[in-house]
């Protein structure tokens, strides 16, 4: 068993060698959207290929790939500082788990092989009015005939401008209970009456989208799950991939991430000083990697869980604070040890992940991970309620 | 590993209960096995590991139990089953484990690793402090310099050296220091240990104080969860103020990554794994570190009960802070682990 998985590295590792752009962060810094894009559609070809694009699938889809074995693929790829899947993310994990839990079998057969031949997902759940309080959206979805009509705003759809479909949450029964009036759909993004609009976000991307749909025809086919029960479907299936993409994003703050910090650290200033030298600056790192170990630890009890059932109600929201605080923390310290010339780096590479070695910008974009997706604070509320069975706070059902 | 799930959840349910008893005395510890876990089945022992170990030091953090099972257990079984087996040693351990002789061990405790004893060939001196447990020994294992600076354990009767009580904020412990002057030893009372076995003693000393405090935290949380759901203030369970439960959160993510690094370090260390010291060095610095902030804000969430001495909550608090600095502060550990970034590679 063992011998068989350190077969299995050693074939990764040789692939990673031999297939990982040697030159991609330069050739994806500054990069043009079309570039971008291009990038990520040819690096998600290359791994399909290989096998490794949706190792978590189904086999009869194209995965099967046993968890002790994706564990061993996502190191890997982690430690040979490969580009990371950011366009296809929404498609291979939330479209796919959400088809694979609660799809019919003609939307799994009209959209899973199509996502591996590059389909583009975006998902459509957040609105002005309905960020942390989900439940509260008021984008309006009315059966007419065999179809739907959508009307209303989404906000935060991260690569809406790229994508060829959306997962999209809209109310149906405006009189019900706010959790008990919602429907899922799959919303193809050619339909007219949608206006797709970016907005720059806080280290200048435009990768975050506004859309604004105007008599939307969406046909009654696709809707995913029963009418009305659209809140229940994304509970359930949102929080199924967290596990393994959490178990990469660890993998790579331990590898690239740390080794950066270590090296900024290594690097003699001009004005002699080497900020290894100073105790405070190892106790620091020292601290990281604690963390960063304990992070690791954590994220494949959770794979480890997932697959045998036995995964706590708390447990992903606990890897996702502790994760997204610790990029805070360590992001904000290699700003710090860049010190003036981290301010001079204003762009960093595309398709990275979310520790670039671009210090400022990195420490900037880490909000991108404390506030979507459940913010710190809604975390901390689920496993205060969720893992230690706290009362309940005052909400709305 | 799953193979010995059920041997610990029942190694686990057995030492709550005996813990949930007012004193436990060292005779119990014997009666129950403890005491003669890691040692080999010749010499009356379970050969079991220090995983096995782990879970009983868990329940005793959770207890804040006044035992000596660190000293005159975990530390004295540790340092005999890492010599060559010998009549001399098996007796001694033999003894032990049965509960006719009780040891201990004589290591650095502040953190550093150079040993506090010098025996030149005939005689041993020097001088530690806060040895756990050697009040109520009557064999004393020296962790010494040798004539060739090698490392050797020295054993002396107690009586034939100076061992004074040192009192400490923490009463549920056991501390003394122990001083030898030129105290004369023959041959057969002095056994070599390899320098990695040695430093193999202060890993098992470290993450042995790191369970216990992983369990005195695991206990406070529990505790503050449940005062938290009765206690009511403005007409609502305080646990159902956002303050409280993300406190409450934060307490539980602490304890959650801890138990991972103990977890982690303990299995190195029962598999005896080269990487071991590191992760030693991890699960001490995490576990001893924030056990002192999850009971302090135990004692916060509490609010005016938790200050009392009645609530019991203090004895957490010292205990966990006393467990901090033994052996090591998480800043020593830390510095140790720093040792390792120069020339830096993933």
């Amino acid at each position: 068993m063992t011998a068989d998985l350190d077969d299995f590295r050693a074939t990764v590792r040789l692939w990673c060698r031999a297939h990982v752009p040697a030159d991609w962060r330069a050739a994806q810094t500054g990069a043009s959207d079309e570039e971008f894009v291009a990038f990520q559609k040819a690096w998600f070809a290359e791994l399909h290929r290989a096998g490794y694009a949706v190792p978590h699938w189904p086999a009869e889809w194209g995965g099967g790939m046993p968890v002790d074995r994706q564990i061993v693929l996502y190191s890997e790829l982690a430690a040979h500082d490969a580009p990371r899947l950011v366009l296809a993310f929404v498609g291979i994990h939330h479209a796919a788990s959400t088809l694979l839990v609660a799809g019919t079998d003609e939307q799994r057969r009209r959209h899973l092989p199509a996502i591996l031949d590059g389909e583009i997902w975006v998902q459509g759940f957040s609105e002005p009015e309905a960020g942390s309080d989900l439940a509260s959206l008021r984008t309006t979805a009315r059966r007419v005939g065999d179809h739907f009509v959508v009307n209303g705003q989404k906000l935060w759809a991260s690569g809406g401008l790229h994508a060829d479909w959306c997962l999209l949450l809209a109310r149906t029964d405006p009189d019900a209970p706010k959790r008990h009036g919602i429907s899922y759909f799959l919303l193809d993004m050619t339909t007219p009456g949608i206006d797709v609009r970016p907005i720059r976000n806080a280290i200048g991307d435009s990768h975050f989208c506004e859309i604004f749909l105007n008599d939307v025809k969406i046909p009654a086919d696709n809707l995913v799950g029963e009418e009305n029960r659209g809140w229940q479907v994304a509970q359930a299936t949102l929080g199924a991939e967290r596990g393994m993409t959490m178990l990469e994003l660890a993998e790579r703050l331990g590898n690239a991430g740390f080794g950066w910090l270590v090296q900024a650290c290594d690097r003699t200033g001009p004005d002699g000083y080497r900020p290894l030298d100073d105790a405070v600056v190892r106790d620091r790192l020292a601290q990281f990697e604690i963390e960063i170990t304990g992070l690791r630890g954590l994220c494949r009890d959770v794979v480890a869980g997932s697959e045998a059932g036995t995964v706590g109600a708390a447990d992903p929201s606990v890897v996702k604070l502790y994760y997204s605080e610790l990029l805070q923390r360590m992001t904000d310290f290699g700003a710090e040890i860049g010190g003036l010339a981290a301010q001079t780096q204003l762009t960093k590479p595309a398709s990275s992940g979310w520790e670039s070695g671009s210090w400022m910008l990195d420490f900037i974009g880490s909000w991108e991970w404390t506030i979507p997706g459940g913010s710190s604070e809604i975390q901390r509320t689920i496993i205060a309620e969720r893992g230690l069975g706290l009362p309940r706070e005052p909400s709305a059902l | 590993m799953t193979d010995y799930q059920d041997l610990h959840d029942e190694l686990r349910s057995v030492a709550r209960d005996l813990l949930a008893k007012d004193n436990v005395d060292w005779p119990q510890l014997v009666q129950a096995g403890w005491v003669g876990l890691e040692a080999p089945e010749h010499c009356g022992g379970a050969g079991a590991s220090f995983a096995e170990v782990a879970v009983v030091l868990d329940q005793i953090g959770r207890a804040a139990a006044s035992t000596a099972y660190l000293g005159g257990a975990v530390l004295s079984v540790g340092a005999l089953n890492a010599l060559q087996p010998s009549d001399s040693r098996d007796g001694l351990l033999s003894d032990v484990v049965a509960g006719e002789v009780r040891a201990a061990v004589a290591l650095p405790t502040d953190g550093s690793t150079t040993p506090r004893f010098r025996f030149d060939g005939t005689a041993v001196t020097g001088r530690a402090e806060f040895v756990p447990d050697a009040g109520v020994a009557e064999e004393l294992l020296l962790l010494a310099s040798g004539p060739r600076d090698q490392s050797v354990i020295v054993r002396v009767p107690a009586g034939a050296v100076e061992v004074q009580r040192q009192p400490v904020l923490d009463e549920t412990r056991g501390l003394a220091t122990v001083s030898a002057d030129s105290v004369a030893v023959d041959g057969s009372a002095v056994w070599t240990i390899d320098t990695d076995s040695a430093a193999a003693l202060l890993d098992r000393a470290r993450l042995a104080v790191a369970c216990d405090s992983l369990g005195l935290a695991e206990a406070m949380l529990d505790a503050t969860v449940s005062y938290a759901g009765v206690r009511e203030q403005f007409g609502r369970a305080i646990g159902s103020f956002q303050a409280v439960k993300h406190a409450c959160a934060d307490m539980l993510v602490a304890v959650t990554v801890g138990r991972r690094l103990v977890a982690d370090a303990v299995e190195a260390v029962a598999a005896g794994a080269p990487g071991a010291t590191t992760a030693v060095l991890m699960a001490k610095a995490h576990a001893c570190g924030s056990a002192v902030d999850v009971v302090g804000e135990a004692m916060q969430l509490h609010g005016g009960i938790g200050y009392t001495w009645e609530s019991g909550i203090h004895v957490y608090l010292k205990r966990a802070a006393l467990n901090r600095s033994l052996f090591g502060s998480p800043a020593a550990q830390r510095k140790q682990l720093a040792e390792r970034y120069e020339n830096w590679r993933n």
